[in-house]
């Protein structure tokens, strides 16, 4: 088995993705995501030197719009009745620390 | 710290411009059909899509398309016939689904460019430039990477710190009103070279968007808004320097001065031997300083991937072509018929088509005096007879309206009393040398307050210009008769006493004389 | 008492016209039964009853006032939905802790289009946590056991849905097949499952796993009952940009027979390692049906499919870790409570609301798709996708169909595979449809001769072809006279009460 994925790297994907990760469980979910990126190989064996990708199963379906015409909204009852806090028609979060992207 | 036109002489400035539009006049958000509304009650403008509920799924609003499309053209991008949206991945709470759904390598639009005409002071600063060091004025062009189609985040409101900044908020309220709203995305290449430049595209670019009528543009409120990129080299250096990025310039001087203040810094840092972090900063208006927010140590990682749930787009030339139809006539154009029509200088011209109201107001009053058709274009005949109000029209405009309109931000011009009959008559009184240009001041005020056409206003203030030759002709011969040793002193040469003799007359008079008949009648007397 | 969950489509909507019962009756009986007989099972995980009893008598308003007619093709007939489905007045909890509390704000079109054709809801069904799973031991909620044998597993992630028309106590369920998801535990329960082709039923609603897989459909115990839950559901819905109108009338050929018509077979399958005897002579012997009826056998080739597993495994993690980025504790699901940074709230909330295999999911995807692993992996997935889809469009150019195995054995034992890789080859045979977007479906051929547990057969058809399979399947399934419910449930478990 290639060690595509050290413990070290795992821990950082967890945190990336935002898992907590109970430390016991690092080193068998290192085991098995070796062993799941091995299985992938075939997928690098093929020559696949000028193919187009497809990324959408249904071959020519293109340009799928809607009109710029209203449609049903939440009340902010509705749109708050599944948060875990809220406050003054807004949902929570607790302190944010380190910088986010808003563009 | 040096001052700008200081640095500038040792260093070139390399400003690259990202300006996010938001697509206000709508109806609805980029993905779901809830309105698009600012202002409204927290949370009252969302949908399970929006609100990145499970297993709800977007579908693109197709005016936001046609709109992406028509801000391509007018900056001269062409047209992608085949792109795609991707996802962008990042937790952040605004941000419902954590991801964003924008465009990949290839945008809607990619490679325009904008031309920008630079004079002034700031003409100056272009030390490179032959032409702008002997004719202090030059043209210069921006390049235009690509302007994407996206969705905004939501808002977030940070609780129990200074002044709601994000650092020491013990916590967030998050509003998702705002979440999904289409937004372009223009990128420029690195071409800006001073501040006056990036303002300049700024104003331009908003000057098109609204000229296209896709976004309000207001910098206040967001819904136009725009980072910068700068680094710095030694003049005559090819290698780019490290670059910074700049936020938070929420208004056209904020943008000039944060990048004037971010120039001046770098400079400084690296003739002190220092290092420029490649690092976000963030523009303080007040403390009027940029700090930093957060370092790059790394590329961010946003795994885009193209987005599963909307077809790729292939764009006919049909569909080009019927968006390039509804192309409205763009500021630029739109000048070149002012000059053209009605014989205005290019600076004037480009002052009148700043702003689309003044330009419209402009076009009205040409109208109202009879010498536009509704077509646009001049009547024949009825132009020529018009075409000398065009010079003290714009004058006007872009004296005393453009001033009362900065005077008085956010006034909307349709909703004062000053109509372009008005606006006319005022100009009329004027060139007929029915009032002087002060009392045309006076006037000018009076109509706004007052709501009052300009003849009623000077009838009732008896300010009536006398221009009656012989009324005029009985104070000339008083003051002259007055002051018989400056006579005798005009007489042996020293013809600067003209202005004396004038201010008397018009003293006498109350200050509503004919200054074009009162000089002429000073002339012919003191002969 | 009479447990109307076993009987078919068309002799409960016939019945309930002829008022021969009522739908009131249905309703009641299947509610009973799935009391008694779900302690057994743990197919649903929620049973809706005043939704299900306030649409019978809906129906029976509408008979007794002579309105027959916009009663629907599914009137009367009891249905259960897979529980990544939203339905209005229930939870949708995808089987995990994180949606535990979740009660859905909206409707999916699948769910409302069976409820607008006349289907009584009776809850909803168990599955693998966020159907990343062939077992649907992955379940929160504990895993459903086989009807066959309590002691097996139903397959998955739409276990519960074969498994509740297995036991009698749903006459029709609604399942979602992302890589064999539908006809994996089909085959296992020994009932029929159909994954139509991508875009033939909206998935607006349904929770996402990997989009572009992703496809609904119905598991029923006769092909002409899935074929008439097929038409209820399928057609274009505008909230869904991938769904398309195909105008199909799926029950159009169910008695065409196959006289003449060419069916593919694929060697490399056939001859696949780890494919148990018992169930390749049960490939084998529905080709000589097949035959017997008129068809005509041609071998085709799938060169890139066993490159399928690895593309799938790399598409559908990839996916699923951005779909599944949305459940961050703040407008919804499981929140760990008392943290006073955001970050720290998502990572407890995220690391306890997702079980294992979800983690390993979305860890996966998020490695494959990061900066210089993007193009080792995903990109290729993507392009062996295009080869792949080549491959089937050659194959359906000489023939109508496909037959193939849909699974390489019979329902395993509980705990019996606990290597991912080992429970990711149940899919080997079902991946390929989803890449390429086909349609697949799993058909009973009856039970193993080693295991004696159900064996189901697959036929695949071109995209938007689906009446072809259809066809086969329909005429293939006169050749079994085995029963299609599990011994001990056909009469309902309420009576013995």
């Amino acid at each position: 088995m290639t060690q595509h994925l050290t413990e070290k790297d795992v821990r950082a994907i967890a945190q990336y993705v935002r898992i907590g990760l109970p430390e016991e469980e690092v080193g068998q979910l290192s085991i098995d995501l070796n062993n799941i990126i091995d299985s992938l190989k075939p997928i690098t064996t093929y020559d696949l030197e000028g193919v187009e990708p497809t990324y959408h199963p249904i071959d020519g379906l293109s340009n799928v719009m809607r009109e710029d015409a209203k449609g049903r909204s939440l009340t902010q009852e509705e749109a708050l009745a599944r948060a875990s806090r809220q406050q003054d028609g807004c949902f929570v979060v607790p302190a944010i620390l380190g910088g986010g992207d808003a563009s | 710290m040096k001052r700008l036109p200081e640095v500038l002489r040792d260093w070139e400035a390399v400003i690259g411009l990202e300006v996010h539009t938001e697509l206000t006049t709508l109806n609805t958000k980029m993905f779901c059909g809830c309105a698009l509304e600012f202002g409204a009650a927290p949370n009252s403008h969302t949908c399970p899509v929006c609100l990145g509920l499970p297993g709800a799924l977007p579908v693109p609003n197709k005016a936001a398309i046609e709109s992406i499309v028509l801000a391509g053209l007018a900056t001269n991008c062409e047209i992608e016939k085949e792109s795609m949206f991707y996802r962008k991945n990042y937790t952040y709470p605004d941000i419902s689904s954590n991801f964003q759904i924008t465009q990949g390598p290839v945008a809607f639009c990619m490679r325009g460019w904008m031309d920008l005409d630079v004079d002034g002071a700031a003409a100056h600063e272009r030390v490179d430039l032959k032409e702008a060091r002997e004719q202090g004025s030059y043209t210069t062009r921006i390049g235009i990477t690509r302007i994407h189609m996206e969705e905004d985040a939501g808002k977030l409101n940070h609780v129990g710190s200074v002044d709601g900044r994000i650092a020491g908020a013990t916590h967030s309220l998050v509003d998702y009103n705002r979440c999904s709203t289409p937004l372009i995305e223009l990128v420029t290449e690195p071409d800006f070279r001073t501040p006056e430049e990036a303002r300049l595209f700024m104003q331009k670019l908003r000057q098109i968007y609204l000229a296209l009528g896709i976004s309000d543009c207001s910098m206040e409120e967001g819904s136009l808004r725009c980072d910068g990129n700068i680094s710095l080299r030694r003049r005559g250096e090819a290698r780019l320097g490290t670059k910074t990025e700049l936020k938070n310039m929420n208004s056209f001087k904020n943008l000039h001065d944060g990048l004037v203040y971010e120039i001046c810094r770098q400079a400084e840092v690296l003739e002190e031997g220092g290092i420029i972090y490649q690092e976000t900063r963030h523009w303080d208006p007040t403390a009027r300083h940029t700090i930093m927010m957060r370092q790059k140590e790394t590329a961010d990682d946003y795994r885009y991937f193209p987005e599963p749930n909307l077809t790729p787009f292939v764009l006919s030339d049909d569909f080009i072509e019927g968006i390039r139809a509804r192309l409205p006539e763009l500021p630029d154009d739109k000048a070149k018929r002012f000059q053209a029509d009605f014989g205005l200088s290019a600076y004037d011209v480009r002052h009148l088509v700043e702003q689309r109201s003044t330009a419209d107001f402009f076009e009205a009053c040409m109208e109202a005096a009879g010498g536009v058709g509704a077509g646009g274009g001049a009547v024949p005949g009825g132009a020529e007879g018009v075409k000398p109000l065009a010079k003290p029209l714009a004058n006007l405009i872009i004296n005393d309206v453009a001033g009362y309109l900065n005077a008085n931000d956010g006034t909307d011009l349709a909703d004062t009393a000053l109509t372009p009959a008005r606006a006319v008559e005022l100009v009329r009184l004027l060139a007929d040398g029915a009032v002087s240009s002060k009392q045309a001041k006076e006037v000018f005020a009076a109509i706004l307050a007052e709501d009052k056409d300009p003849q009623a206003i000077v009838a009732e203030r008896g300010m009536e210009q006398v221009s009656d030759t012989g009324a005029i002709e009985v104070v000339v011969e008083a003051v002259l008769a007055e002051n018989p040793d400056k006579v005798a002193q005009y007489q042996g040469g020293k013809t600067g006493l003209m202005g004396f003799f004038v201010g008397q007359c018009m003293k006498a008079m109350g200050g509503q004389g004919n200054p074009k008949v009162i000089n002429e009648l000073l002339a012919k007397k003191l002969g | 008492m009479t447990n109307f969950a076993a009987y078919g489509v068309r002799e409960i909507r016939d019945g309930i016209a002829a008022k021969d019962f009522s739908a009131r009756e249905v309703a009641a009986s299947c509610l009973a039964n799935i009391a008694a007989a779900d302690t057994e099972v743990h197919a649903f995980l929620e049973v809706s009853e005043a939704l299900a009893l306030g649409q019978a008598d809906k129906i029976d308003a509408a008979i007794s006032e002579g309105r027959l007619a916009e009663c629907g093709i599914l009137a009367g007939v009891p249905v259960a939905f897979k529980d990544n489905m939203n339905q209005l007045g229930t939870h949708t909890t995808c089987s995990s802790r994180m949606l535990a509390e979740y009660r859905s704000s909206y409707g999916a079109t699948c769910v409302e289009k069976a409820i607008g054709a006349g289907a009584i809801p009776l809850g909803k069904l168990n599955m693998d946590e966020f159907a990343f799973g062939s077992s649907t031991e992955t379940s929160y909620f504990g895993a459903t056991r086989n009807p066959w044998d309590t002691g097996r597993v139903p397959g998955g992630s739409s276990g519960g849905s074969a498994a509740a028309v297995a036991s009698a106590q749903a006459c029709v369920t609604l399942g979602s097949d992302t890589g064999g998801s539908i006809r994996q535990p089909a085959s296992f329960c020994g009932v029929v499952g159909v994954k139509p082709s991508y875009g033939v039923v909206s998935r607006y609603g349904v929770v996402g796993f990997a989009s572009s897989l992703d496809q609904v459909g119905p598991l029923a115990r006769t092909v002409e009952d899935a074929a008439f839950a097929l038409n209820a559901i399928s057609g274009l819905d505008l909230r869904d940009c991938m769904s398309k109108d195909t105008q199909t009338d799926f029950t159009a050929r169910l008695a065409e027979g196959v006289s003449g018509m060419r069916v593919g077979i694929v060697p490399a399958f056939m001859e696949a390692p780890g494919l148990d005897g018992e169930v390749k002579a049960k490939v084998e012997e529905a080709a000589e049906n097949l035959e017997k009826l008129g068809a005509t056998f041609v071998e085709v080739d799938l060169p890139h499919a066993q490159a399928a597993m690895s593309a799938y495994y790399v598409l559908g993690p990839c996916e699923a870790f951005s779909n599944l980025a949305r459940f961050d504790s703040v407008r919804y699901g499981y929140c760990d409570p008392g943290h006073a940074d955001l970050g720290s709230q998502y990572e407890a909330s995220r690391g306890k609301g997702f079980g294992m295999e979800t983690c390993r999911r979305i860890m996966l995807g998020s490695y494959l798709l990061s900066a210089g692993v993007y193009d080792t992996y995903y990109y290729p997935a993507a392009q062996v996708r295009t080869l792949i889809t080549h491959d089937y469009r050659q194959a359906f150019e000489k023939v109508a169909c496909i037959l193939a195995p849909v699974t390489p054995r019979t329902a395993f034992r509980f705990g019996e595979i606990s290597d991912p890789t080992l429970m990711y080859l149940s899919d080997m045979f079902t991946v390929s449809v989803n890449i390429a977007g086909n349609g697949g479906m799993s058909l009973p051929v009856g039970l193993g001769a080693d295991s004696g547990l159900p064996v189901g057969v697959q036929l695949i058809s071109p995209q938007f072809k689906d009446e072809n399979m259809i066809q086969a399947a329909a005429a293939l399934e006169s050749c079994y006279d085995h029963v299609r419910i599990a011994p001990g449930f056909a009469e309902g478990k309420a009576g013995a009460r």
